[in-house]
């Protein structure tokens, strides 16, 4: 398993947010995130206001890595669909590439059939859009020498100890 | 696996506390959660079990403001300690930046703060990560209770290889921040010296690693090995991790969702976790044909032919009485007689004078009409009610 990092630029958000609004408005889905699988929120478009969208990712990237352990005991590579059904709002998992997952939140507006047509179809151009993070040439975060002071001042800051 | 996003201009790191069962990873996580400022955190997350024992992982974002133009985030993990939840505490360890072992100073703990420590080894082979190359501290919690180990027996045995260490009562809190603020900087520091570089090809692993692995732009940070060489004469030792003597004021914190209480969440939950599709291209292009089959059934069933009659309907239905036919050259034969008494308009003599009775005769047109009158449906019929209505005297 890889240890590099993942580095992720506007243009590629810009895309990624578009090809999302497209298929929020295809599907009349609520709204879409795209997660890392280690739990990191990339993106996300719609109506995410009422939503705690950080430990959503989180929590979603936890259940799809259990559900791929899931997978792999009972034989299979991947489970690369999830489909979660509520009594008023659905959610859809798809896995986009390697390290990535697709989150489309639905009500009663649109039928599953929808979301998994448009998902399925915008995940091709999702996967092309994240996976060449990797080729392209970084122009690198440079962290200046006052970095560490500036931490270490904000850690401080935060975490005051009382003893 | 540090992530960053130019677009949103963050850095986020991820934490993990590691442990034996009840060592009080989840206890160092609720005093964080309790005690740091509600704009720098967000919700704490528990997947716990009615006996308040971790099942899946705590789960606690930090957001520590911005630092040169980024903000700077942590995730912060615990996993469960329980020696039987091991398939999820790999799950949980993955990306991990930065750990912390919390271990059980207690003297009856020590084989099992033993077997923790070589499992999250292990674990992280199986990862491909090596753990020497990860930001690890170690806190000895419960130094507060009454039978514990001494420090340079735990230091011995759980840390030959010198890393930075607390100890800590998480239950007051003591050493909590400590631990948390070494880390944060350890994972900080090793961010700064990659200068977020492309990944490069890591040197081979000694355990078979399914991909190749990649440890990250630079060569790994050299360990802090060295202790401290004089303890504070308080008993908690410091780390040989530098924290300035007078602590500098910001003012510029991203506020996160305010949120006053941690929630636990049960394992059982009201949404149906229902379906999961497997990707399996020919059982779906099985299925396609099978569904493209059907569809065209039905669109066959469904044509009509030619001479507007469904086949498919024939057998179903004798429509040999209805002469079904577009030829009409019979249709005056076939018209039926007029009433005697009815008389086209031309017929009438329109004298100018005003008295029509003598000239038009009655008719009665119930009698001469050759077609069924249509019956009403009872609820429209009017009951009761006779209608009589007069049209130039015609009707009476």
């Amino acid at each position: 398993m890889s240890r590099e990092q993942q580095v992720l630029y506007e243009d590629q958000i810009q895309q990624v947010d578009q090809a999302l609004t497209r298929m929020i408005k295809e599907a009349e889905a609520k709204c879409a995130l795209l997660v890392d699988k280690d739990g990191h929120l990339i993106t996300r478009q719609g109506f995410t206001h009422t939503l705690d969208t950080t430990a959503l990712a989180a929590l979603l990237a936890g259940s799809f890595a259990s559900t791929r352990e899931i997978a792999r005991l009972v034989g299979e590579p991947e489970f690369s669909v999830l489909f979660h059904q509520g009594k008023k709002d659905h959610i859809h998992i798809s896995l986009i590439g390697e390290r990535t997952i697709m989150v489309v939140i639905f009500d009663d507006r649109t039928t599953i059939g929808m979301v998994r047509l448009y998902a399925k179809e915008i995940g091709e151009t999702l996967r092309n859009i994240v996976e060449n993070t990797e080729e392209r040439k970084q122009d690198g975060l440079e962290l200046g020498k006052d970095f560490s002071e500036s931490a270490e001042a904000k850690l401080d800051d935060i975490f005051q100890d009382k003893f | 696996m540090v992530s960053i996003n130019y677009a949103f201009k963050e850095i986020i790191s991820k934490i993990v506390y590691y442990g034996p069962g009840l060592s009080g990873k989840t206890t160092n996580l609720q005093y964080v959660f309790k005690e740091i400022p509600s704009a720098t955190r967000g919700e704490l997350i528990s997947l716990a079990t009615d006996a308040d024992r971790t099942l899946y992982f705590d789960f606690l974002p930090v957001n520590v403001g911005k630092i040169q133009g980024f903000a700077t985030k942590f995730q912060l993990y615990t996993v469960p300690g329980q020696v039987y939840y091991n398939a999820t505490r790999k799950l949980v360890l993955r990306g991990v930046d930065g750990l912390v072992f919390v271990a059980d100073s207690q003297a009856s703990k020590m084989d099992e703060n033993i077997e923790s420590l070589q499992n999250l080894k292990d674990n992280l082979e199986e990862y491909g990560y090596d753990i020497d190359q990860i930001s690890m501290v170690i806190q000895y919690n419960k130094r507060d209770l009454p039978d514990i180990v001494s420090i340079d027996q735990l230091e011995s045995i759980l840390n030959p290889a010198g890393l930075p260490y607390f100890e800590a009562a998480a239950v007051t809190g003591e050493g909590v921040f400590k631990t948390l603020k070494a880390i944060c900087k350890m994972v900080l520091d090793q961010l700064k010296s990659k200068k977020m570089e492309p990944a490069r090809q890591a040197k081979p692993q000694p355990v078979e690693a399914r991909e190749p692995v990649s440890v990250g732009a630079a060569v790994a940070q050299p360990r802090a090995p060295e202790k401290p060489s004089a303890r504070v004469p308080n008993g908690l030792s410091e780390a040989a991790v530098e924290v300035p003597a007078t602590p500098v004021r910001s003012t510029d914190k991203i506020s996160t969702p305010n949120v006053e209480r941690a929630v636990i969440l049960e394992p059982e939950i009201p949404a149906n976790v229902v379906v999961s599709d497997a990707v399996d291209e020919r059982r779906s292009a099985r299925e396609e044909h099978v569904e493209q089959e059907v569809v065209e059934e039905r669109t066959e069933r469904a044509t009509m032919d030619g001479d507007g009659t469904d086949s498919g309907y024939r057998e179903k239905y004798d429509v040999g009485h209805l002469p079904l036919t577009n030829d009409y050259s019979d249709f005056e034969r076939k018209q039926p007689e007029r009433p005697s008494g009815f008389t086209h308009a031309h017929d009438y003599n329109f004298s100018g004078s005003g008295d029509y009775s003598s000239d038009v005769p009655e008719i009665n047109l119930k009698a001469n009409l050759p077609l069924k009158k249509p019956q009403m449906a009872e609820s429209r019929k009017v009951k009761g009610k006779k209608k009589k209505f007069g049209l130039f005297g015609l009707f009476r």
